[in-house]
């Protein structure tokens, strides 16, 4: 009993050391910088220097009615790019963890080579496909559908659709890792037992698949938020949070508010992960 | 695990020690030059230039001409040798006295320069700046997407340009053109003038297509906007994709900006920034330089090599013909950008 101890606290030290270099890190390139921006959030009048008192100024100035409707913005964006990468994520996973392993290899590699392209390059693609005079308007008035070409670029759907597409692959993945490793037995007893494959989806899989599900809502989720640059890219217009922040250090150059404007939005995607643990939600190792 | 955590700090602690310790001799064959990414092309006059002098040029970038001056006063006007930004920072830039005087018995082909380009608000005595290029924000249309005449600013708020304008996504220019349709200064403070300002941008909307800062040519040429208001170089080049597209200027005062050289008053290798000065300024360089970014040619015997190309274009020929009435974006206050911002991003909630 007293060497077994003895041997698992060698190896907690083991563990230990093996773990400094990244601890070490952890704190020099994510904690301290981290401390920083909140450091300079509770100043004013410039960056956060030892001399300076701490002031909630900033976090006042963030309470404005623009400010709020810009935070709504944000998360409006999120939630709608959310609820189609898993409308149209959910179905893709399932099919590929049902699927044969021939198109299941070839549907993992739809999903992953993306991946390796630069979202930039791939956005600048999709902007050529919708231009007024690109291939898509070019299918349409060849299909006698329109007479007019459609100014797709510029429009609410054409930023959604590049969030979505730049996003779903972390829906497709959880669920697609859900499915594949539930119980099929259990489904076929539902069947057997006479329930409707609606029924036996619903009460079955569904509840089984749910980890995965909410692992992938939180995963496209909580970059979305963040995520400005494609709406800028698709000359949507829109006021984000990350424009905002960028506008508050890059042009207005008022740092004490930029920091408390990041640090809402950090402590919004924690908020969101905790909600998530706490309803029972796993790490989020994809794969 | 203490220890690990003391020997890594200890050589952390080298490591910056060893960074601290650069050679700093003034006739090193080096130049560091800091500007935006690609604003010098490589190929062109990077190399030649090393080719010529021998002299290895490092080139930093920043992101912001804010984050420039960030830098450099961090850097106490020392590390480059020669900075590339905007006017209005450029300025700023020259009040902090972080410049210092050109070197003319180096740059002995100052006298390129054009003149009606000289003596402006960021050097007013002509002895720290080399202008790079110089441009103005205008309006690009397509005549056959639309039904009206375009004459000027003011023509933008025509009902018949409804959903078919693209603008630059930019508090301080397009504020500053709403501004400028109505006689008013681009760089006011005053609130009530900002105030119509504004209520004159949201007036604009129903005509707004797309807001973007750059590359705005490409709506244009691809049929998703029929007017746009942007920057020289992407104007400069829906004209040249589409020679059919029509150009109009400010009726009034025109928006006009100036990107220009300068040597930190602490620059390590001044003689070697003065003799790239001297390389920048040669016609053939001067050419070479206006064809990659495709604005106004500050200098005059360049524009001879470029010919035609550059004297028939009617929107290079069209700002040099309107500087006599011109108004430069200056930097404000936070408190003055924090209203322009917050005119910008109402308007564009509303959007």
């Amino acid at each position: 009993m007293v060497r077994k101890d003895s041997i698992r606290r060698q190896e907690s030290r083991r563990g230990a050391l093996m773990a400094a270099p990244m601890a070490c890190f952890a704190v020099l390139l994510v904690a301290l910088p981290l401390i920083y921006v909140l450091c300079t959030s509770l100043v004013s009048g410039g960056k956060f220097t030892f001399s300076s008192a701490f002031t909630l100024d900033a976090y006042r100035a963030l309470l404005r009615e623009d400010y709020l409707r810009v935070f709504a913005n944000s998360l409006q964006l999120a939630f709608f790019t959310t609820v189609i990468s898993l409308v149209v994520g959910y179905p893709f996973g399932y099919c590929m963890a049902r699927a044969g392993r021939r198109w299941k290899a070839l549907l993992m590699m739809l999903v992953i080579i993306p991946f390796w392209t630069s979202a930039l390059v791939r956005i600048f693609g999709w902007k050529i496909l919708l231009q007024a005079n690109g291939p898509i308007n070019g299918v349409l008035r060849a299909l006698g559908l329109i007479d007019q070409n459609i100014r797709f670029l510029g429009s609410y759907g054409s930023v959604l659709l590049a969030m979505v597409y730049c996003l779903i692959s972390f829906m497709i993945l959880p669920c697609y890792n859900a499915v594949d490793k539930m119980d099929f037995t259990l489904v076929e007893a539902a069947r057997d037992l006479g329930s409707k494959p609606w029924r036996a989806f619903l009460t079955v899989t569904l509840p089984l698949t749910m980890p995965g599900i909410l692992a992938g809502c939180v995963l496209v989720f909580v970059p979305s938020v963040g995520l400005f640059y494609l709406s800028d890219i698709m000359g949507g217009g829109l006021v984000l949070v990350g424009n905002l922040i960028r506008d508050q250090l890059l042009k207005v150059r008022d740092w004490n508010v930029g920091s408390a404007m990041s640090m809402v939005l950090i402590v919004l995607s924690a908020g969101i992960y905790l909600l998530y643990r706490k309803a029972g939600g796993d790490n989020l190792g994809v794969f | 695990m203490k220890k690990v955590f003391c020997l890594l700090l200890a050589l952390l602690a080298l490591g910056t020690c060893a960074l601290a310790e650069t050679v700093n001799a003034t006739d090193e064959a080096v130049l560091n030059i800091f500007t935006w990414e690609g604003y010098i092309d490589y190929s062109t006059v990077i190399k030649p230039f090393e080719e010529e002098t021998g002299i290895k040029i490092n080139y930093a970038t920043f992101s912001s001409n804010e984050e420039m001056f960030e830098k450099l006063s961090a850097a106490n006007g020392g590390d480059y040798d020669i900075v590339l930004a905007s006017d209005y920072m450029i300025n700023a830039a020259r009040e902090a006295g972080l410049m210092q005087k050109l070197d003319k018995s180096i740059i002995t082909n100052y006298d390129n320069l054009d003149m009606t380009f000289m003596g402006q608000f960021f050097d007013p005595d002509n002895e720290y700046v080399v202008p790079y290029v110089a441009g103005a924000p205008l309006i690009v249309y397509d005549p056959s997407a639309v039904d009206i005449e375009i004459t000027g600013l003011e023509s933008l708020w025509d009902p018949a340009l409804a959903d078919s304008i693209g603008l630059i996504d930019d508090a301080r220019v397009t504020l500053g053109m709403v501004l400028l349709s109505m006689g008013e200064s681009m760089n006011t403070t005053d609130e009530a003038v900002l105030a119509a300002a504004a209520e004159k941008l949201d007036a604009l909307a129903p005509n707004i297509h797309v807001l973007e800062y750059e590359n705005l040519h490409n709506y244009l040429l691809s049929g998703d906007v029929s007017v746009i208001y942007t920057f020289t170089p992407f104007a400069a080049l829906a004209l040249e994709s589409n020679p059919d597209l029509q150009i109009a200027f400010p009726e009034g005062t025109m928006g006009f900006g100036v990107d220009a050289c300068f040597i930190p008053v602490n620059a390590p290798h001044a003689r070697n920034a003065n003799l790239f000065l001297e390389f920048l300024l040669r016609p053939e360089i001067g050419a070479i330089i206006t064809q990659w970014q495709y604005y106004c040619c500050t200098n005059i015997p360049a524009r001879d090599i470029l010919g035609e190309w550059y004297t028939g274009n009617p929107i290079f020929t069209g700002i040099t013909e309107r500087l006599d009435d011109i108004e430069y974006v200056l930097n404000l206050s936070t408190e003055e950008e924090q209203k322009f911002q917050d005119v910008w991003t109402s308007f564009k909630l509303d959007l």
